[in-house]
């Protein structure tokens, strides 16, 4: 297989308000999109000629990824201007593809062994992945070495064999395209017209994001397997423990305690005496003033975290300012998202570009929407929309 | 980033690689040169700082149908004739352009030293030619691959060797292209560079060593021999470069985020860290003069608002080009010269000039190591990376915000405002990306002013420059005749031009002009002009005056420019790509001024 063919063209409507601004592909993960570590997959695995079909929000991928270059590899951009389905999404990309093609999904977690045998194989084939709960997503039932159908989301499983999202095709894919708005269908109605569709199963990392507190399984288990790296200036009175990951022009200062994993971009000033705790991800031009903890938690670009604050399993978009004494404690709590009313162990998250006054005490799960101002001295809970002034 | 590229075959090389390089300067363009292996066997190598345009004019014809070429874009160290590629070997028989970092370069040069090897250059690309010289046995093939062997780090390459019709390349880490022709071959960094010629390209893979001839390619990885599949290339040239976008113009302005938090870092690396300038007022220069020309003017005066509102001093805003016949006793301790190539002719005679008479030079600049980085006292790089489109965008951005950096040293500021503005600061990103995620609504407005052929551009205070830039913006790109005016100054005279045919940009700020602007939006309504105002989100007081609004978001009045302007930027290229304008290059403009 010499091209690949990326889906990223949709919102991630449940993992609001963090997809408000920008596609599930482009969440941060360890100071990384997740869409980069899929590109980066592909690379690894020989695959340079790469598709990507962006639509929601196309413009953050355009100017991350940019003609790929910096990534080692060639991109092609194909619009999806609605977000119909994912067969849809590929449909775009008839004019631009081989005869031959892998199509992957953008917005799941992949690392480089997940796909390395799959790339040799011929098409059409399905990557499958063996699961503790299959009812999330589409069972695949198999028969000697070939599919015999996918079942979505059924109420009750036949098998624990799911589908990953990776397909390898050929052009003859696009003859059911025309008509057909989702993949699994696709390959339900290939089957039913006489092709064989191969799986192949694989024990690599396959991760999903469905909500926003996924965001910290995810981060948790990139994290892992990071290695360290120092740029910037660490001054005397430091403690760096385990593997921690330090960009360029970024500053550490006296007293600060760093216990790996944890990564940390460039232009942040951390200190004097901050404690960030495992598995946290800060990204570009963060401010954490002193006397704060962090721990489990993902801290995206341009925040500034006032004095003495507490941030335990938390999120924090882009360009929040939180001023001093902030406490966001973990705790069990119920969130609802939709219909659906998951029970999780979290602790705050906040949209991108909130204000937070001093003093601010957030209950677990709480889900602050973007834009929104929180008066000092106030305790935060539920979920509060975007552009909330809370008083 | 840097760009190379290689021909051999039948035609003079020399303009088939100027012609190349061009095409690559997107890839950067601080220094640049070329090789040629003459007819008579000895290779002639060219070389400057500069862009490729300036040393294609430079240069007398040379002979020779076999050559390679390179253009530089240094992020560290200072671009100089000598440091320039192609580098050669002691004998000057052997020359290379590389793109890539050796990481023990230092090792390398001491044992080439110590064997006898004189090195010249502070490249270390330099490295390379010596080593193919130390290893060469009459087989040029053979002696590249022993030198790559010493080498860690990153080498895409290109050699040429007096002699020898045939350039054998290497690539790792960064890309590398074989363009495949008739009776010819070409070798480049990216596919544009050799579009013109032939659209059959091989793609080489990491560790590929090549060699090729006019009639012939073939390919080593590891020291086997291979082939790699040839592919027909059917897109059109500038796809890639643009990463996705239709102008480079659009792509630079979405860079923008990116460039205010690189060129924050840098200013806290290089002028003063975060912590450090709250600490301190430093001494307060007596009066500042600031130097520029075009949309760097802009920021200058940008700049007089910023500075006399946080340092209290006087400023002076002077254009580059008229200041050099000004009279003899103007100028004062301290001077900001903005250039973003730092290659403007205007402004070294004005550094110079002011550096006689005994004043502090501090230059704001693009490029690494330019000429007027080397004449200042002081530089502050804006880190915005090469910009493409003639119509300045991401680099006026980045002077802006280094103009906030050293002006905030300064400051004579109470602590808790600073502190507030320094937090501010460092948010632009944000707030930019706001505006940029709101583009559907500015595209909206943008098009109700697309058939008009005048407009004016009104602000006050620090958003009167930003009113001017708005103007230039759009006389640049769309050839719509633009006026920008202080909004004050529109009723003594240019009143006379309003009427339904003449649209008005407003930039209204909520600061202390805010009722002044908005009295003068009401006498502009009086004339029956389209009016489209910027105004702050949340104000709808502006609803019952503007016929159309955009809403930028909330940023303290001392960073409204900074939003402000990138709204007007998405305006100029909108109603320029909706009159159907040539973006990127407009037609009788050039990128940078190097005559009078």
């Amino acid at each position: 297989m010499k091209q690949a063919i990326v889906l990223a063209a949709g919102e991630g409507q449940r993992l609001r308000p963090f997809t408000v601004t920008r596609p599930k592909a482009m969440l941060s993960i360890a100071d990384k999109p997740i869409l980069r570590y899929v590109i980066e997959s592909l690379a690894a695995n020989g695959i340079r000629n790469i598709v990507i079909v962006i639509g929601y929000r196309k413009e953050q991928v355009l100017d991350y990824m940019g003609s790929g270059e910096q990534f080692g590899v060639e991109l092609t951009y194909v619009t999806q201007e609605a977000q119909l389905g994912t067969a849809h999404a590929l449909s775009q990309a008839e004019d631009v593809a081989e005869d031959e093609f892998l199509v992957i999904s953008g917005d799941n977690l992949i690392e480089a062994d997940t796909i390395s045998d799959f790339v040799q194989i011929k098409p059409e084939a399905l990557l499958v992945k063996r699961v503790n709960n299959p009812v999330r997503y589409g069972v695949v039932n198999t028969r000697d070495d070939a599919v015999t159908d996918i079942v979505e989301k059924p109420k009750e499983a036949s098998g624990n064999l799911v589908n990953t999202g990776i397909y390898a095709f050929t052009r003859e894919v696009f003859r059911f395209t025309q008509s057909i708005l989702d993949i699994p269908d696709v390959l339900n109605d290939m089957i039913t017209g006489g092709h064989t569709i191969k799986f192949l199963e694989t024990a690599g990392t396959w991760l999903d994001v469905v909500y926003p507190w996924d965001i910290l399984n995810l981060n948790g288990a990139v994290l892992q397997g990071m290695e360290a790296s120092s740029g910037g200036v660490i001054e005397a009175g430091v403690t760096l423990k385990g593997q921690v990951s330090i960009g360029e022009d970024t500053v550490i200062r006296s007293g600060s305690y760093i216990s790996g994993p944890v990564v940390i971009g460039s232009g942040c000033d951390i200190g004097p005496g901050v404690s960030i705790m495992p598995a946290t991800s800060i990204g570009d031009n963060v401010i954490i003033s002193s006397f704060t903890e962090v721990k489990n938690s993902v801290i995206d670009d341009d925040v500034s975290i006032g004095t003495g604050s507490i941030l335990h399993d938390s999120v924090v978009g882009k360009g929040c300012v939180i001023k001093g004494r902030f406490t966001a404690c973990s705790g069990q709590s119920e969130v609802r998202i939709n219909d659906e009313i998951p029970s999780v162990n979290v602790g705050a998250m906040l949209g991108e570009d909130c204000t937070v006054e001093s003093s601010v005490v957030a209950q677990p799960g709480v889900i602050v929407g973007n834009y929104s101002q929180i008066q000092a001295m106030k305790m935060i809970s539920g979920r509060i929309p975007d552009r909330s002034l809370v008083y | 980033m840097c760009g190379i590229i290689g021909y051999v075959g039948e035609r003079k090389a020399q303009p088939v690689l100027l012609t190349g390089l061009g095409k690559l300067e997107y890839r950067g363009y601080d220094s640049c040169g070329i090789a040629v292996a003459a007819g008579d066997g000895g290779l002639e190598i060219r070389k400057d700082i500069g862009r490729v345009k300036a040393l294609a004019d430079s240069l007398s014809s040379l002979d020779g149908s076999i050559g390679i070429g390179h253009t530089r874009w240094a992020t560290h160290g200072e671009p100089s004739q000598i440091n320039a590629h192609p580098q050669a070997d002691c004998a000057g028989k052997i020359a290379v352009v590389h793109n890539g970092t050796i990481n023990n370069y230092q090792r390398l040069r001491n044992s080439l030293t110590a064997e006898g090897h004189t090195l010249v250059s502070e490249t270390d690309t330099e490295a390379i030619p010596h080593l193919i010289e130390k290893y060469y046995e009459g087989d040029l093939l053979n002696a590249v691959e022993k030198a790559l062997a010493d080498i860690d780090g990153s080498y895409t390459m290109i050699a040429l060797m007096s002699g020898e019709r045939k350039l054998v390349a290497a690539r790792k880490e960064s890309p590398l292209i074989i363009g495949l022709g008739d009776g010819e071959n070409y070798i480049a960094s990216d596919i544009p560079a050799i579009l013109d010629y032939t659209s059959r390209v091989i793609y080489l893979e990491d560790d590929d060593i090549a060699v090729v001839t006019a009639d012939s390619v073939s390919i080593r990885n590891n020291g086997d021999d291979i082939s790699r599949e040839e592919h027909k290339i059917t897109w059109s040239v500038e796809d890639a470069q643009k990463g996705g976008y239709e102008h480079f113009m659009l792509k630079e302005i979405h860079e923008q985020p990116k460039v205010i938090r690189e060129t924050l870092a840098e200013c806290m690396s290089t002028v003063e860290s975060t912590a450090d300038l709250a600490a301190h007022g430093k001494d307060v220069p007596e009066n500042v003069l600031i130097l520029a020309s075009g949309t760097s003017f802009h920021a200058g005066l940008i700049g007089k608002y910023i500075i006399e509102e946080l340092v209290k001093t006087p400023v002076r805003v002077e254009y580059a080009h008229e200041y050099n016949y000004y009279g003899r006793a103007l100028a004062g301790n301290k001077a900001i010269v903005i250039t973003q190539s730092g290659e403007t002719t205007d402004a070294f005679k004005a550094i110079k000039r002011l550096q006689e008479s005994g004043c502090e030079v501090v230059t704001i600049t693009n490029v690494v190591g330019s000429t007027a980085s080397r004449l200042a006292n002081q530089t502050v790089y804006t880190r915005a990376g090469p910009e493409i489109s003639v119509a300045a965008t991401k680099t006026h951005l980045a002077q802006i915000i280094a103009l906030y950096w050293l002006a905030l040293p300064y400051s004579r500021m109470d602590i808790r405002k600073l502190d507030e503005l320094i937090m501010e600061l460092r948010q632009l990103p944000v707030k930019v990306q706001q505006v940029l995620d709101n583009q559907q609504d500015i595209l909206e407005q943008a098009l109700k002013l697309a058939e008009y052929d005048n407009a004016f551009f009104i602000g006050r205070g620090i958003n009167y420059p930003v009113a001017l830039e708005g103007a230039l913006k759009l006389k640049e790109v769309s050839y719509v005749h633009a006026e920008g005016y202080a909004a004050g100054e529109l009723k003594h005279g240019p009143f006379a031009l309003l009427g339904t045919h003449t649209p008005v940009v407003a930039v209204v700020a909520r600061d202390d002009t805010y009722d002044a602007v908005l009295t003068n939006i009401k006498e502009i309504k009086a004339r029956k002009s389209p009016l489209l105002a910027l105004v702050e989100e949340g104000n709808e007081e502006i609803n019952a005056l503007a016929d159309s609004v955009i809403y930028v978001p909330k940023v303290d009045p001392l960073f409204s420019p900074v939003v402000n302007t990138v709204v007007l930027q998405l305006i100029a290229y909108y109603i320029a790509r909706q009159r159907g304008c040539p973006i990127d290059f407009p037609r009788n403009l050039a990128k940078t001024v190097t005559v009078e």
